[in-house]
């Protein structure tokens, strides 16, 4: 039996800067019973349905509720997607917020964003320019500079990406809380630290909240619902 | 008669009706605020994810086996699949030209990625799973459509495709069988289709999502198994509709090695690597007893006839429903537009039913409704609908 190997015609010519995928690293430590069992209960209630298109209810207002008390902005439940790991919620609103062939202005570790924005066609800066759509920081960056950068944001219409996921630190600080940008921030966050293989993940706030959970759905719908009742235990008794 | 224009119609309905996808979960959003409604819009399966298949997840939780997967997805469920397809569908393909993806919609959404260059068109057989849209149009793809018809119960036309190529052409879609349809490509057609493709050098997406629930006589048939067809098909399936098992987002794509290696990569970057519990949960239902698969579809037969009786009572005409978990419903003897229809049925019937203009803009004499509900559900949805249909009914046109 000839296998096929190779396409009749080329490739879209956007796969050609893309990196082969990376061998699987996070090797997770045993899950809580709890979760275990809060995981099986679920399957057992037959929850093996699509959910709600941005997610279960609960775990939506879980992530709403910890955000008002952790970093105090507000965020209403209809604003969060819950998504398939923080790769997901990333390249949903770097691709939906982030224009072909503008920049995005990255102070920090390019690395998570940069396959995402090769693909729609938009380039990574350090340093503020003329053609910025989007400001992607996380809590590592050094405080004075995303200060200084949120406060130019200020002057702008920057979308901005605050990543919580991949951060080392977490300080109670967040951009959302400054009112002339709430409007414009996403937040995203996961449980891949703790739940690798799970894929669970989620995005919230933002005006552009419903369109981004619009475009989540046209790329895998909902998230898988067993990760997200583990998910929910997880957050409720871990975090 | 314009959508827009009818009062009857709510604003938020009123507001995505052009946009297909968007009017479908706007009506899915009313329905949730009603009481007692009736469901026959999402294609989500009602029946349960089979025992053995859950069993199998779980006993992956409790044994700790739910670390991340490479990208691809588990060797063992890659291979497990190369051979299904090998055996049942006749597709050459090992697991080098297997990889897992998120439900049948991120394996689109991939291949989409992987093919299609701005200016690229890809032929897309209208009415269509509107659902792909959006990510043919954010790789700046132009879809073109291919048309079918009722008489002919949807099935596909080599000349028709041929008709729509144009030098920009390199992408044939083809689901079936269909949603919204419920018809199928059959074989004698697919023959004739792959000629066209090869002697113009396009390729084929073709979705088999529903390629396991299809009625005899009738039979499904993969386009990929035919010759110099491997080198310009990238199959799309998932555990999704086969096995009831929409909740757990995993599905696949078989494709020339090149394309899985590309599809792999924009993977990476899309979502990572599927569930990892999820896999073992196809892995258990690709090498497991298959008798769910034929019980199912005994179910959705029976259904089917319920549903049929059903429209035949209401005075609707449809193409015959050979495969899938649809019947597309020909609504012009009531003389209303399908949108305000839909909006009607649910509103006043308590049963929720997507307009065909979800599906394409020329549908609005059409209605799809799954049969995703038992068979005295599925009675009681034809007797709600009945009485408003009489109600709003309207006359025959006079010719004079
Ligand atoms: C034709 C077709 N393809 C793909 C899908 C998506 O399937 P999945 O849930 O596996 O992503 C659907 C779901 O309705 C469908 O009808």
């Amino acid at each position: 039996m000839q296998t096929p190997t190779t396409l009749s015609r080329p490739l879209a010519q956007r796969v050609a800067g893309l990196h082969d995928p990376r061998a699987p690293s996070a090797t997770a430590t045993a899950l809580p019973a709890s979760v275990i069992d809060a995981a099986c209960a679920a399957l057992d209630r037959g929850e093996t349905h699509y959910t709600d298109r941005p997610g279960i209810p609960e775990f939506r207002a879980w992530v709403a509720d910890h955000l008002r008390e952790r970093y105090k902005i507000k965020i209403d439940p209809a604003e969060v997607t819950i998504t398939c790991g923080s790769t997901e919620a990333r390249f949903v609103c770097l691709t939906l917020l982030a224009p072909p062939a503008s920049a995005v202005l990255c102070p920090g570790d390019s690395s998570p964003i940069r396959g995402a924005l090769h693909l729609v066609g938009a380039k990574i800066v350090d340093a503020i320019q003329d053609d910025i759509s989007l400001l992607y920081i996380s809590p590592d960056v050094y405080r004075e500079t995303s200060t200084e950068l949120l406060r130019r944001a200020e002057e702008t219409d920057w979308w901005i990406i605050y990543d919580l996921s991949l951060a080392k630190t977490d300080p109670p600080f967040h951009p959302a809380r400054n009112p002339k940008l709430a409007s414009r921030v996403v937040t995203i966050n996961s449980l891949s630290a703790s739940m690798p293989g799970w894929r669970l993940g989620w995005m919230a706030g933002s005006e552009m909240a419903l369109r981004l959970r619009a475009g989540k759905q046209a790329i895998t719908i909902c998230t898988t619902a067993v990760s997200q009742w583990a998910g929910l235990e997880w957050v409720r008794t871990q975090l | 008669m314009t959508v827009n224009a009818n009062p009857n119609i709510p604003e938020e309905v009123r507001a995505v009706a052009a946009d297909g996808t968007q009017l479908r979960y706007a009506l899915m959003e009313m329905a949730r605020d009603m009481d007692d409604v009736i469901a026959l819009g999402r294609g989500d399966p009602d029946l349960d994810t089979p025992p053995h298949i859950v069993e199998a997840a779980k006993s992956a939780i409790r044994d700790g086996r739910v670390n991340p997967t490479p990208v691809k997805g588990m060797d063992e469920l890659r291979k497990a699949i190369a051979e299904r397809m090998r055996a049942v569908n006749g597709l050459p393909v090992a697991a080098e030209n297997v990889m897992i993806t998120t439900g049948g919609q991120e394996g689109l959404f991939l291949a989409i990625q992987a093919l299609i260059d701005p200016g690229d068109e890809i032929l897309v057989p209208d009415p269509r799973y509107s659902s792909y849209d959006d990510a043919i149009r954010r790789a700046g793809g132009t879809m073109v459509s291919v048309p079918t018809n009722r008489e002919d119960s949807f099935n596909l036309e080599a000349e028709a495709v041929e008709a729509a190529i144009t030098p920009a052409s390199k992408a044939l879609l083809i689901v079936t069988p269909s949603n919204p349809t419920a018809g199928i490509v059959t074989e004698d057609r697919l023959r004739a289709i792959a000629d066209v493709c090869i002697r113009h050098n396009l390729i084929v997406i073709v979705d088999e999502i529903y390629g396991k629930i299809v009625f005899p006589p009738w039979r499904h048939f993969s386009i990929g198994s035919l010759p110099g067809m491997a080198e310009r098909t990238i199959t799309l399936d998932a555990f999704s509709k086969t096995y009831a098992m929409t909740g757990w987002r995993c599905g696949y794509a078989a494709a020339p090695v090149d394309v899985i290696e590309a599809m792999a990569r924009v993977k990476q970057v899309t979502t990572g690597p599927v569930a990892t519990v999820s896999q073992w949960a196809g892995l258990a239902a690709i090498t497991g007893p298959q008798d769910c698969v034929a019980d199912y579809l005994k179910i959705y037969t029976e259904r089917r006839g319920a549903l049929l009786d059903g429209l035949d009572r209401m005075g609707f005409a449809y193409g015959e429903p050979r495969g899938g978990l649809f019947v597309w419903a020909d609504c012009s003897s009531t003389g209303i537009h399908a949108t305000e229809l839909s909006y009607l049925l649910l509103k006043e019937g308590r049963v929720l039913i997507f307009p065909g203009t979800a599906f394409g803009d020329a549908w609005r004499e059409y209605l799809r409704i799954t049969m995703l509900e038992p068979i005295e559900t599925l009675k009681t949805a034809v007797a709600r609908m009945l009485p408003v249909l009489e109600r709003y009914r309207l006359p025959p046109p006079q010719n004079d």
